[in-house]
C-alpha cells in the first residue's frame, strides 16, 4: 500500500474531500481576489458569504448566482461594522470634510444609512406634528393637540424613497458616464448625509418662523456641500460639474421639503 | 446521552441536561419514543410502545436528542415541534394501536385547547417580561416560543390606539400594526446581518412578548386623559419594556455590536411609546 493512496477504494469519496490537484492553487487566488472584491456588487453574486482565502470556493462560484440575493450571510458583508466605526462615520459627516469618502472606501455598511433613515423619519412624523401644534397654538390659542398620523406615511416616504432612488440614479448616470463606482458606496454616504436633519428636526420646533427658516438653510447648505464634496472624491474629477450640482439642489429640494410640509 | 463526553457544554446546556434527566425519570420505564415532530397524516398511525406518562407531541425536547449540541438546536428541535401547535382546533395525535388512551388532540374540548394555549403564553409572558431566574440565560427562557402572544399583543395594542383615536382610526391601526409587525422583522434581520446568533422566529416572539408593558400602558392610556399621567405611565412602561428585552437581545451579538443590535430595539420602542402618548 505504499505506492500511494491512488488504488484505494475511494470513488465513493468524490465530492467529500477535495482533491489537491496543483490548479488548485489559481483558484484560490482566483478566488480570494473576487471575494475581497466582492463588496461593490450590490446584490451579491456569490451564493454566501465567503471568508476570505478559503480555497472551496471554486465550486461555489459557479452555482446559480442569483440564489445569493436570499441568503442573509450574503448581506452580512454589508454590515461589518463596530460601534465605534458607526460612531466615527456619524461624526465626520456632520463636517462636510473630505475624508468621509476615504473612511467609507474599504468597508462601506449599510447599517448606518438604513437606520438614520429609519430614525429621521419616526422623529420628523413626531417633532413634526409637535412643531405644527406649537405653530398653530401661537397663533391661535384654541387650538388642541392632534396627532395627523399620516405624517408618518409621509415621512416614510420621502426619506426612504430619497435615500433609495436618489443614488441608484446617480448609480446609473455615473455609469453611463464611464465611472466605474459601487451603489453600496452611493448608499452609505447619502444615508450619512441624512444624520445632519435629526439635531436640525429638534430645532425646527421652535415657532419662530424666521429661526425656523435660517436654521434650515444652514442644514440644507452643509448638506448638500457634504454631498458635493464627496461625489467629486468618488469620481476624482470635475468635469460633472453638472452631475454634482444636481445631487446639490436635490438635498437643497430634501431639506427645503422638510421644512415646509413637517413644519409649516 | 454521553456523560463522558470531552467537548465542553456550553453553559444553558446544563439547564437541558436536567430537564432532559427528569423527561426520563418520570417515564422511566417507557421506551418512549417521541417523533421530534409530528407524523404527516398518511402516517398517522404510528406504533409507540406503551407509556403511563404520554407526553404531548409539541410540550418537551424529546430525550432522543442528544443535549450536548449548541443550544440553538435544541429551541430548533421545539420550535419544529412547535411549529404546528399554534392554535390548531385539529391536531395530528400520535394513535397507538389499542394501549391505553392515546394523547388525540383532535378529539379533545376545544376550551382544552384553548386552555393549553393561554396557559402558555402566560409562561412564556413570565419567563421573558416578570423577573425570573431564567432570564439570565436566553437558551432557556423562550425555548417553548410560539407566535399567538406577540399576535395578540400586536393587535391589542393596535386596537386600543385605535379606539384612543378620534379621527382616522382605520389607519391608525395601519400604522401601529405595520409598525410592529414590520419592525419585529426587520429587527431581527437587523441582529442577524450584524453577525449575531438568534433564531428568526424566536426573536420575533420574544419582541411580541416584550410589547405588553407597553399594551398595558396604552390600555391605561385609553382610560386617562390626562397628558402628564400619560407620559409618566409610558415612561415607565418603556422602561419595562427595554429592560425585558435587553437580555437577549445583547446576548445575541458580538460585544463590540451591542449597541448597534439594541438602539433600533429602542427606537422602535420609544416610536410606539411617542405614538400612544399623542394619539388624542
Amino acid at each position: 500500500m505504499e505506492e500511494g493512496y491512488t488504488s484505494l477504494p475511494a470513488s465513493h469519496l468524490l465530492g467529500s474531500v477535495p482533491a489537491v490537484i496543483a490548479e488548485d492553487k489559481t483558484t484560490s487566488v482566483a478566488s480570494e481576489a473576487a471575494s475581497s472584491a466582492n463588496l461593490h456588487l450590490f446584490p451579491p453574486s456569490n451564493g454566501g458569504y465567503q471568508a476570505p482565502g478559503t480555497p472551496s470556493g471554486a465550486d461555489e462560484q459557479t452555482t446559480s448566482s442569483w440564489q445569493g440575493v436570499f441568503s442573509i450571510s450574503s448581506y452580512s458583508s454589508y454590515f461589518n461594522v463596530d460601534t465605534d466605526v458607526v460612531v466615527e462615520r456619524i461624526i465626520s459627516s456632520v463636517y462636510p470634510m473630505n475624508d468621509f469618502y476615504r473612511k467609507i472606501d474599504g468597508n462601506p455598511d449599510l447599517y448606518g444609512p438604513i437606520w438614520i433613515s429609519a430614525t429621521l423619519m419616526f422623529m420628523l412624523a413626531a417633532l413634526g406634528n409637535v412643531g405644527t401644534y406649537v405653530m398653530e397654538k401661537r397663533n391661535d390659542s384654541s387650538t388642541t393637540w392632534t396627532f395627523d398620523v399620516n405624517y408618518v406615511e409621509w415621512s416614510a416616504c420621502a426619506i426612504f424613497g430619497y435615500v433609495l432612488a436618489v443614488p441608484a440614479a446617480f448609480y446609473f448616470l455615473l455609469q453611463y458616464f464611464g465611472f466605474r463606482t459601487s451603489l453600496v458606496r452611493l448608499w452609505c454616504m447619502w444615508g450619512y448625509s441624512l444624520f445632519i436633519f435629526m439635531p436640525i428636526c429638534m430645532l425646527l420646533v421652535v415657532p419662530v418662523e424666521l429661526f425656523r427658516w435660517i436654521i434650515i438653510i444652514l442644514a440644507g447648505t452643509a448638506s448638500s456641500w457634504f454631498i458635493a464634496v464627496n461625489l467629486k472624491a468618488c469620481t476624482q474629477s470635475s468635469d460633472l460639474m453638472i452631475l454634482i450640482v444636481g445631487a446639490m439642489v436635490l438635498q437643497f429640494a430634501l431639506a427645503l421639503f422638510i421644512k415646509m410640509f413637517f413644519f409649516p | 446521552m454521553s456523560y463522558g463526553d470531552t467537548i465542553p457544554l456550553h453553559p444553558s446546556s446544563q439547564s437541558d441536561i436536567d430537564e432532559v434527566e427528569n423527561l426520563i425519570n418520570a417515564g422511566a420505564h417507557s421506551a418512549t419514543v417521541l417523533p421530534v415532530r409530528p407524523p404527516s397524516p398518511s402516517r398517522a398511525s404510528i406504533t409507540v410502545s406503551h407509556s403511563p406518562f404520554p407526553l404531548p407531541p409539541y410540550q418537551k425536547v424529546p430525550p432522543s436528542s442528544s443535549p450536548t449540541p449548541v443550544v440553538p438546536s435544541v429551541p430548533a428541535a421545539a420550535a419544529a415541534a412547535a411549529a404546528t401547535a399554534p392554535g390548531e382546533s385539529s391536531r395530528i395525535g400520535i394513535s397507538t394501536d389499542a394501549l391505553g388512551s392515546p394523547p388525540d388532540t383532535l378529539t379533545e374540548p376545544v376550551w382544552d385547547t384553548v386552555k393549553r394555549d393561554l396557559t402558555r403564553i402566560v409562561s412564556n409572558l413570565k419567563l421573558v417580561v416578570f423577573p425570573n431566574p431564567y432570564r439570565e440565560d436566553p437558551g432557556r427562557a423562550l425555548r417553548d416560543w410560539e407566535l399567538w402572544g406577540p399576535f395578540f399583543f400586536i393587535v391589542f395594542l393596535g386596537l386600543t390606539l385605535s379606539w384612543s383615536a378620534s379621527v382616522k382610526k382605520s389607519e391608525v391601526f395601519a400604522v401601529a400594526f405595520a409598525v410592529l409587525a414590520s419592525g419585529a422583522i426587520i429587527l431581527t434581520l437587523n441582529v442577524l446581518l450584524l453577525g449575531g446568533h438568534i433564531i428568526f422566529f424566536q426573536s420575533l416572539s420574544l419582541l411580541g412578548y416584550c410589547l405588553f408593558p407597553l399594551a398595558v400602558g396604552a390600555l391605561v392610556c385609553m382610560l386617562e386623559g390626562n397628558v402628564i399621567i400619560k407620559i409618566v405611565v409610558v415612561s415607565v412602561t418603556l422602561a419595562w419594556g427595554c429592560w425585558a428585552a435587553y437580555p437577549f437581545v445583547s446576548a445575541a451579538v458580538n460585544p463590540r455590536r451591542k449597541a448597534l443590535a439594541l438602539y433600533p430595539v429602542f427606537l422602535m420602542y420609544i416610536s410606539v411609546g411617542f405614538f400612544i402618548i399623542a394619539i388624542d
